[in-house]
């Protein structure tokens, strides 16, 4: 008779940490579905079942290696983990001693339960020099709501806890229907559009819900500020704004006033490219139709003027009154085990820590923790040597960072790097050692999800393959050779002490599998009470919900919104726009691909094979391009391949491309292809949000033309475009 | 009684995800895909170009039983059109008889293995085992009858009940996916049917499917959506070029 168990567990191939019910037969893992009995109602998304590609996947890497050739030449030598342990925290020892703690930089991806990871290391040694990308995703949100509601950072509530689903809910560059991201459930979001009266999306391309939507707006990619502002406008114009919650809740509405007047109708509509109607009535709707939400999505932060941007939809928010109400944007009360980020929190940062943030004196909200990987690359290639030793976990830094060929050559400039990984990626090509990391169907882990209302439990169903290991034993076993006071003797009490506030154990909580603040636990208006002030009031210098903000006039920024243009654009460089006509926008989510992620599992590839470019028929028509051509855009940095997807839903002025596209299967040799595809190596580093420090990703311009047969035959693409392909693209 | 389903074309989200359940449940081999996507066009402005899923339609007068001389695809009292395996002689008329498209042929370049030149996954090896795949013969979505079949001897229902329902309704996030008895005016596809004025694909085919479009743009009219060639045309490309180059970018080089 065949043992079978059914094991609980917790889905991070995406941020959402959907119930995960594994059935494990013999030891082998034989389904996967979705748990019922969870937040997410036994659902989940092609990604998360397609982990079952991610096990006895022959490119996994399965063992410690040293690097024996040149960067990039893809020779490797099989090493113990005591070597590649012992190594590793020797070279951190002699950097910092040498060069002080903060040459040694730890680096993450996307924060997919190891943030607390990656930061308590990073502090335990010494130095605040974390490079994340969260300064181009989610950070920016959480600073700046921040700087209103304190910890307690604003989500949509869409779950109907406080006997009220929104009535108009804004999706505003966020496609939170095919993945669940940035602390926003995709279940939940859906659940609540059967209570939804008015569902607005802003996009510059047609989504799968702008069908169902009741306005679309199609906005020029990076204009977003000047529509947040031309709508502030039209309802303080209109008087539309909540009174009561502005008057006794809000400081600087008349200054508001007087900066959103600078943004009439007419000229928001000549900037953003939307009929004045569609805006005049997206106003009408967000102010008349409450309560509210807003999901921002990261898009709105690979852009140079991300900041003001949040700052402007915040502040729509806080004039419609769409703040702590329910229905509305709330703070959350955390589960039993307090804010996960203690982990962290615990070792303070030092003044001398802070003092040697990269990018720090520049990017002053960005550097509350981490540091500005774009200064280091330039410093990198200014012949300086600000990092040492960089531990990355994760990540793919080459792949997300703007302008991608002084991203490798700085890098290269890196005396020891570290890549922890699932997969041979372009980092880990460029590591020194590499570490073989355990899927979360092989790890006990905490899951955070963001720190949220909720943590999940990650229970191992199999054993990881070869010599792979989960983050945390990783970092542990790093951190007690390099750091002991401040890490355990193995991971079980270094979960129990993440779990110590509950209080309760990681066995305990292994079965449990979550432990969250759901439905009436939540508090609503805690600005009412002493929640976050005595008598009352917002956790900001003035006690009120800062319209007009004290804290970035201190740190000499503008204290209200404003609109600028992107770096590159039609408006802002018209000379440059004469030779690239089109404007280009990278920021769409595709529903088979978590970023940089899943290019190697086979399910997921056959969705879509290539990146897709899509371009409006009649652009396409003038430029000769037909569906399924392999196109070349181009901007003043460089050129990438990628497939002409003709699509009626973009506007003929813009073309999406997709972002942070490798190829796993390419050599080693090009850093697994990442200079083909991806448009980063179109962008451009040096035009920078001033608060964070984020470059235009998702907003530049560019020219699209077709390849030539011969061009894609061209050795250093390998066999990538040469197989016969017939006509279209496959079906998706 | 007679199973049927009820796609929500505005609530669906065209993230496949119904696509890798079947898959998951079935142990389906790389070149096989009972569910897909395939593109759709309409006539509506600025929506010209859709997806839509689509799946077996478990049609009332399926053609493909008609056709099949070996009596391998048959129809159930419950309306599931299905194929023996064990009988099924590969001549693949079936596949010719649907005008749906929606079967596939189970050739041996269809199963290289998810990474074609290494050895077989323990998933991949375990479910053969529990879900046979017989290289030969024609395959296609049976409305998950096996699970419906176990679910109604625990006393459960489908479409309600989530053991005894398609693994690819149950997994749908957006709750586009409802599954029932049609003959039941009670139950909620039928009601959805009715309220929604529900539309098959096609009807001029005259095969009456068991599968159901509700609140899409694509126009209600047959004459709306796009000639059949156009939709084989990108159908047939998909499955034809899978395996080769699942081979070209997973196999071993
Ligand atoms: S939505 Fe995210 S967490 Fe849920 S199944 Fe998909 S990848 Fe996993
Ligand atoms: S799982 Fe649901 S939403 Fe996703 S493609 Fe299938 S039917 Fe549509
Ligand atoms: S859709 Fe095709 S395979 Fe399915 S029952 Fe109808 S004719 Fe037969
Ligand atoms: S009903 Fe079952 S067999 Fe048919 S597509 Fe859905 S999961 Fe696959």
């Amino acid at each position: 008779m065949a043992e079978k168990k059914i094991i609980k567990t917790t889905c991070k191939s995406c941020h959402g940490g959907c119930g995960v019910l594994v059935e494990v037969t013999d030891g082998v893992i034989t389904h996967i579905e979705g748990n019922p009995d969870s937040t997410t109602r036994g659902t989940m998304c092609a990604k998360g079942l397609s982990s079952i590609q991610h096990i006895d996947n022959p490119y996994r890497i399965k063992h410690p290696y040293k690097r024996v050739g040149e960067k990039g030449e893809g020779k490797w030598k099989q090493i113990s983990w005591d070597e590649a342990l012992d190594t590793i925290a020797a070279k951190i020892k002699e950097a910092s001693e040498k060069y002080g703690p903060w040459t040694v930089a730890t680096s993450q991806g996307t924060g997919r339960g190891y943030n607390r990871y990656t930061h308590r290391f990073s502090r335990s040694m010494g130095s605040a020099n974390v490079i994340s990308p969260g300064y181009i995703c989610h950070s920016p949100r959480i600073g700046l709501y921040g700087l209103i509601t304190g910890y307690g950072r604003l989500y949509c509530d869409y779950h109907g806890w406080g006997g009220v689903f929104p009535k108009t809910q804004i999706s505003w560059a966020k496609q939170l229907e095919i993945s669940s991201a940035d602390s926003e459930l995709c279940n939940w979001y859906i659940k609540s559009l059967d209570y939804c009266k008015n569902l607005i999306i802003v996009d510059p391309r047609a989504t799968a819900y702008t069908s169902r939507a009741t306005l679309w707006l199609q906005i020029r990619p990076g204009t977003d500020a000047a529509l947040a502002l031309g709508m502030i406008n039209i309802i303080i114009q209109e008087g539309l704004w909540d009174k009561e919650f502005v008057e006794n809740w809000t400081y600087g509405f008349e200054e508001l006033k007087k900066r959103a007047a600078e943004y009439p109708v007419d000229k928001v509509s000549e900037i953003t490219w939307i009929p004045k109607e569609k805006i005049i009535q997206a106003a009408r709707l967000f102010a008349q139709d409450t309560p509210g939400v807003i999901q921002i999505g990261s898009s709105l932060e690979r852009q140079a003027n991300c900041g003001q941007t949040l700052r402007a939809i915040i502040n729509l928010l806080g004039i419609t009154g769409n703040i702590e109400r329910p229905g509305s944007m709330v703070s959350w009360v955390l589960p039993e085990t307090g804010l996960i980020e203690d982990v962290f929190n615990e070792i303070p940062l030092t003044d001398e820590m802070r003092s040697h943030i990269y990018g720090g004196k520049e990017f002053k909200m960005g550097a509350a923790r981490t540091c500005n990987p774009d200064t280091i690359i330039r410093d990198f290639n200014k012949g300086e040597k600000p990092i040492r030793v960089w531990i990355s976990v994760g990540g793919q830094q080459i792949v997300h960072l703007a302008s991608t060929k002084p991203v490798v050559e700085g890098l290269k400039k890196v005396d020891f790097l570290v890549q922890v990984d699932l997969f041979w990626g372009p980092m880990a090509e460029m590591a020194d050692i590499v570490l073989p990391a355990a899927h979360w169907l092989e790890m006990d882990d905490i899951y955070d999800m963001h720190p949220r209302f909720m943590i999940e439990a990650h229970n191992k169903c199999v054993d990881p393959p070869g010599e792979a290991k989960s983050d945390a034993w990783i970092f542990n076993e790093i951190g007690r050779r390099v750091a002991p006071e401040y890490w355990f003797k193995d991971v079980e009490t270094l979960l129990d002490h993440e779990l110590r506030k509950a209080p309760t154990t990681w066995k305990k909580f292994s079965e449990k599998t979550i432990s969250g603040c759901f439905g009436p636990d939540q508090v609503y208006y805690k600005y009412k009470t002493d929640y976050w002030r005595k008598g009352g009031g917002f956790p900001t210098p003035t006690g009120k919900m800062e319209l007009y903000s004290t804290v970035l006039e201190n740190l000499g920024y503008d204290p209200l919104p404003f609109f600028e243009e992107p770096g590159e654009s039609p408006n802002s460089t018209p000379d440059l726009a004469r030779e690239y006509p089109l404007v280009l926008t990278t920021g769409f989510r595709s529903p088979f691909y978590f970023l940089a992620q899943y290019r190697n599992i086979p399910w997921l590839r056959t969705f879509m094979e290539y990146p897709t470019m899509q371009i409006n028929p009649k652009t396409a028509k003038e430029l000769g391009i037909e569906d399924g051509d392999f196109v070349w855009i181009e901007s003043p940095r460089g050129k990438i391949i990628q497939k002409a997807r003709l699509f009626p839903g973009i506007d003929p002025r813009v073309v999406a491309a997709t972002a942070n596209w490798f190829y796993p299967e390419a050599p080693a040799q090009g850093f697994r292809g990442v200079f083909i595809s991806n448009p980063n190596v179109l962008t451009n580093a040096d035009h920078q949000d001033p608060m964070y420090g984020s470059p235009d990703l998702t907003c530049l311009i560019c020219k699209v033309y077709k390849c030539k047969p011969e061009e894609l035959k061209d050795p250093k693409f390998g066999d990538i475009f040469t197989k016969e392909h017939g006509g279209k693209p496959w079906a998706w | 009684m007679r199973w049927g389903m009820v796609v929500n074309l505005i609530k669906c989200t065209r993230c496949h995800a119904c696509i890798a359940a079947c898959r998951i449940e079935h142990f389906l081999p790389m070149g096989m895909n009972w569910p897909r996507l395939i593109a759709w066009e309409t006539d509506v402005p600025g929506e010209e170009l859709t997806t839509i899923p689509v799946r077996c339609n478990q049609c009332k007068d399926a053609p493909c039983v008609e056709v099949c001389p070996a009596e391998a695809t048959k129809k159930r009292e419950d309306g599931i059109v299905y194929v023996d395996n064990d009988i099924c002689v590969g001549c693949r008329y079936c596949i010719i008889a649907c005008p749906y498209q929606n079967r596939t042929f189970l050739s041996r370049d269809k199963d290289p293995g998810y990474f074609p030149g290494y050895e077989r996954t323990r998933f991949e090896k375990a479910g053969r085992k529990i879900y046979p795949h017989t290289v030969g013969t024609t395959e296609k979505c049976d409305f998950c009858m096996e699970r419906i079949d176990a679910g109604l001897a625990k006393g459960l229902v489908p479409g309600k009940d989530r053991e005894a329902t398609p693994a690819c309704v149950n997994t749908c996030q957006a709750r586009a996916l409802t599954f029932g008895d049609l003959d039941d005016p009670e139950s909620e596809v039928s009601k959805l049917i009715k309220e929604k004025n529900a539309f098959q694909l096609h009807p001029e085919y005259g095969t009456d499917p068991s599968v159901y479009y509700i609140d899409g743009k694509i126009g209600n009219a047959p004459s709306n959506i796009a000639p059949r060639e156009e939709q084989t045309a990108s159908h047939m490309q998909h499955l034809s070029t899978m395996e080769e180059r699942a081979k070209q970018i997973f196999g071993k080089k």
